[in-house]
C-alpha cells in the first residue's frame, strides 16, 4: 500500500436536470493562498474577509458547474468513441483524480481524490445505495425533486458520508 | 585605443546623435584563450557531431533555398552550390590528415572515385558509400550509390515535388572535390533509385559526369603506361 | 499490445494528425474527429482550473505551480493517455484498458514526431501532418504483426 495516507478532496452529486444537488469539500483549494493574502496590505474597510468568503462561495459554485460540464462532455466523448454501452469511469491529472459513477436514474456521483487512489466505483455505488437511497430517497421529508439541493444535505446523510469517507481516507480534523 | 567616447553637449532642440560603437568582435574566447582557429585540425578527426543539430541546420538551409527557388531543379542547384566549397576544403583537410608518406592527391580517375567512395564518406558519415559503378554506355559517367543518405534521414518529400532529392547537397560536395582535384565535371547530381525497393526506399545515385578533356587525359596517361 | 488510435492536437486545439492502428473504437467521420479534438482541448484546460488539491509545497519564486490537465482517462472500453508537450501540442493515445506503460508508448510517439515531423523542412508548423517517414516510423512502432 501507499506510504502516505490517501486523501479525498471533494464530492458532488448532480441530478438529471444538470443541477448540483450536493457538494462537499474537504480541502481548501490552491487559489486561497493564506500567505499571499496576509502579505497584501489590509483593505481600508473591513470588507476583505467577507469578499474572500463570497469569492470562495462563487468559486465553489463555478467549480461545480465546470465539473458538470467536464463530465458531461467526457461522457459524450466516451460514448462516441467506445459505443453506446461504454461508460466513463475516471480521469487523472498530475494533481488529482476524478471518479465518476452514474445511476440508471441519471444521478451523477463525482469524487475527487489524490492521484494514487484506485477505482472508486464500488465506493460511489455504496454511497448511492446505502446512504443516498436510505437517507435521502426514503426520507419522508425529502421532496421528489431536489431543487437547489433541498432535502439532500440532511443530518443522517452528511453524518453517514463523513464517517464512510473517514473509514477510507485520511481527513484532517 | 581611443579615449572615452565624447558626449556632445546637450542642446534643448537637438537630440544627440549617438556615436558609432567601436567594433567589438563577437568571437567568444574559451577560458584557455584558444579559439577554434587555434585548434589542431586533427583534433576533431574522430569526434562526432549531433545528428539532431545537423538536421535542424540542414532543415533551415533547405527552407531558405526552398523559399528562394521557383522549381525543384533550382533548389537542387542551390543546395549543390552551398556544398561546393565544402568539397574543395574537404580534399585539403583529408589529405592533410592522412599519414604523410601516403598523402598524395589522387591523380587517376579511379583513385579519386575510391577516395570519394571511401575516405570522404568515412570522414562525413563514418562508413563508406554502398557502391561504386561505371556507366555501361557512357565512359565519362560514374555512379556512387548510397542506400540511405544520412542527410535525408528525417526528410520526407511532399508529393508535388517528388523528384527533389536533398542529397544534392552531397552531390555538391563531390563536385567541389572533383574540381579541386583537377577533374572538372559537367556536374554531379543526385537521383532517387529506391522506388519500389522495400529494403532501401531512400536509395540515391550520385551521377558524376566528367568532362571529355578529363577522359582524354586519363586515356593518354593510360596509353603512356602511367 | 493493442493501440487503437493516435491523435495529435496543436496548441490552438486543431486536430493535425489522426490515425487508427487497430479496430476497437467506433468509426467517426473526419468532422466528428475535429469536433472531438476541440472539445477535448477545452476540457483539458478546464481540468486544470478545477484542481482541488492543495499545493504540495510553495514553489520557488512567484511562479504558479504547474498543473498538468488530464493525463489519462479510463472508460470501460478503452484508456486514453494524453501527453502535453512543453510547447502545447497534445498527443492522445487510445489503447485497450489493460495496456501497460502507455506513458512510455506516448513518449516514444513524441520522439518520432520530434524526429520526422519537426526536423522535416517541408512541414509547416501547426498544419495537418502529412509526412511519409512519420507515418512509416509510427506504423513500424505501433502496428505489431499479430
Amino acid at each position: 500500500m501507499a506510504t502516505a495516507p490517501l486523501q479525498v478532496y471533494s464530492f458532488y452529486i448532480f441530478d438529471r436536470h444538470t443541477e448540483c444537488i450536493y457538494s462537499k469539500r474537504w480541502t481548501t483549494p490552491p487559489p486561497s493562498n493564506p500567505s499571499a493574502q496576509s502579505q497584501r496590505p489590509s483593505l481600508p474597510n473591513g470588507t476583505a474577509a467577507t469578499n474572500i468568503a463570497s469569492k470562495r462561495a462563487t468559486k465553489d459554485d463555478n467549480d461545480a458547474k465546470l465539473i458538470f460540464g467536464t463530465i458531461f462532455s467526457l461522457r459524450r466523448m466516451v460514448r462516441q468513441l467506445g459505443g453506446q454501452d461504454d461508460l466513463f469511469l475516471s480521469y487523472r491529472t498530475g494533481e488529482y483524480k476524478l471518479h465518476y459513477f452514474e445511476t440508471p436514474t441519471q444521478l451523477k456521483f463525482v469524487l475527487l481524490t489524490d492521484t494514487r487512489v484506485g477505482s472508486m466505483r464500488t465506493v460511489l455505488h455504496q454511497i448511492w445505495a446505502t446512504l443516498y437511497v436510505e437517507y435521502v430517497v426514503k426520507s419522508p421529508l425529502a421532496p421528489l425533486e431536489h431543487r437547489k439541493g433541498e432535502g439532500v444535505a440532511n443530518e443522517l446523510f452528511e453524518g453517514g458520508l463523513e464517517s464512510f469517507m473517514r473509514s477510507i481516507f485520511s481527513i484532517p480534523q | 585605443m581611443s579615449g572615452p567616447p565624447q558626449v556632445p553637449p546637450k542642446e534643448a532642440n537637438h537630440a544627440p546623435i549617438p556615436q558609432a560603437k567601436p567594433f567589438v568582435s563577437s568571437l567568444r574566447y574559451p577560458s584557455s584563450r584558444k579559439t577554434i582557429y587555434d585548434r589542431n585540425l586533427n583534433r576533431t578527426k574522430t569526434t562526432e557531431i549531433s545528428l539532431a543539430s545537423f538536421s535542424y541546420l540542414f532543415n533551415s538551409l533547405i527552407t531558405y533555398h526552398h523559399a528562394k527557388s521557383g522549381s525543384v531543379s533550382e533548389i537542387e542547384t542551390r543546395l549543390n552550390r552551398a556544398a561546393y566549397p565544402i568539397g574543395i576544403k574537404m580534399l585539403d583537410l583529408l589529405l592533410y590528415r592522412q599519414p604523410s608518406r601516403t598523402a598524395a592527391r589522387p591523380t587517376r580517375m579511379l583513385d579519386l572515385l575510391q577516395f570519394i567512395h571511401g575516405t570522404l564518406w568515412r570522414a562525413l558519415f563514418n562508413r563508406s558509400a554502398s557502391a561504386l559503378e561505371q556507366s555501361n554506355t557512357k565512359k565519362n559517367e560514374y555512379m556512387i550509390i548510397d542506400n540511405e543518405p544520412l542527410v535525408n534521414t528525417f526528410i520526407s518529400i511532399p508529393k508535388e515535388m517528388s523528384q527533389l532529392n536533398c542529397a544534392a547537397f552531397i552531390a555538391g560536395i563531390i563536385e567541389g572535390m572533383c574540381d579541386a582535384a583537377g577533374f572538372s565535371t559537367d556536374g554531379v547530381t543526385a537521383h532517387w533509385a529506391g522506388e519500389g525497393d522495400e529494403m532501401w526506399p531512400g536509395k540515391t545515385i550520385f551521377l558524376l559526369r566528367f568532362k571529355d578533356s578529363v577522359v582524354e587525359r586519363e586515356e593518354a596517361i593510360k596509353a603512356g603506361g602511367g | 499490445m493493442v493501440v487503437f488510435a493516435l491523435l495529435i492536437i496543436n496548441k490552438a486545439g486543431g486536430l493535425i494528425y489522426n490515425r487508427t492502428f487497430a479496430p476497437g473504437l467506433q468509426k467517426l467521420d473526419s468532422n466528428d474527429y475535429l469536433i472531438l479534438a476541440g472539445t477535448f482541448h477545452g476540457i483539458h484546460a478546464i481540468s486544470r482550473s478545477i484542481n482541488p488539491a492543495p499545493p504540495a509545497q510553495p514553489p520557488p519564486g512567484n511562479r504558479k505551480p504547474p498543473t498538468t490537465g488530464i493525463e489519462s482517462l479510463e472508460s470501460s472500453h478503452f484508456r486514453l493517455t494524453c501527453y502535453q508537450t512543453p510547447t502545447g501540442v497534445k498527443f492522445l493515445l487510445f489503447t485497450s484498458p489493460e495496456q501497460p506503460n502507455t506513458e512510455l508508448v506516448i513518449r516514444r510517439c513524441y520522439e518520432i514526431y520530434g524526429d520526422f515531423v519537426m526536423k522535416n523542412p517541408f512541414y509547416s508548423m501547426e498544419m495537418p501532418i502529412r509526412v511519409e517517414k512519420f507515418d512509416r516510423a509510427l506504423g513500424g512502432y505501433l502496428v505489431r504483426p499479430s
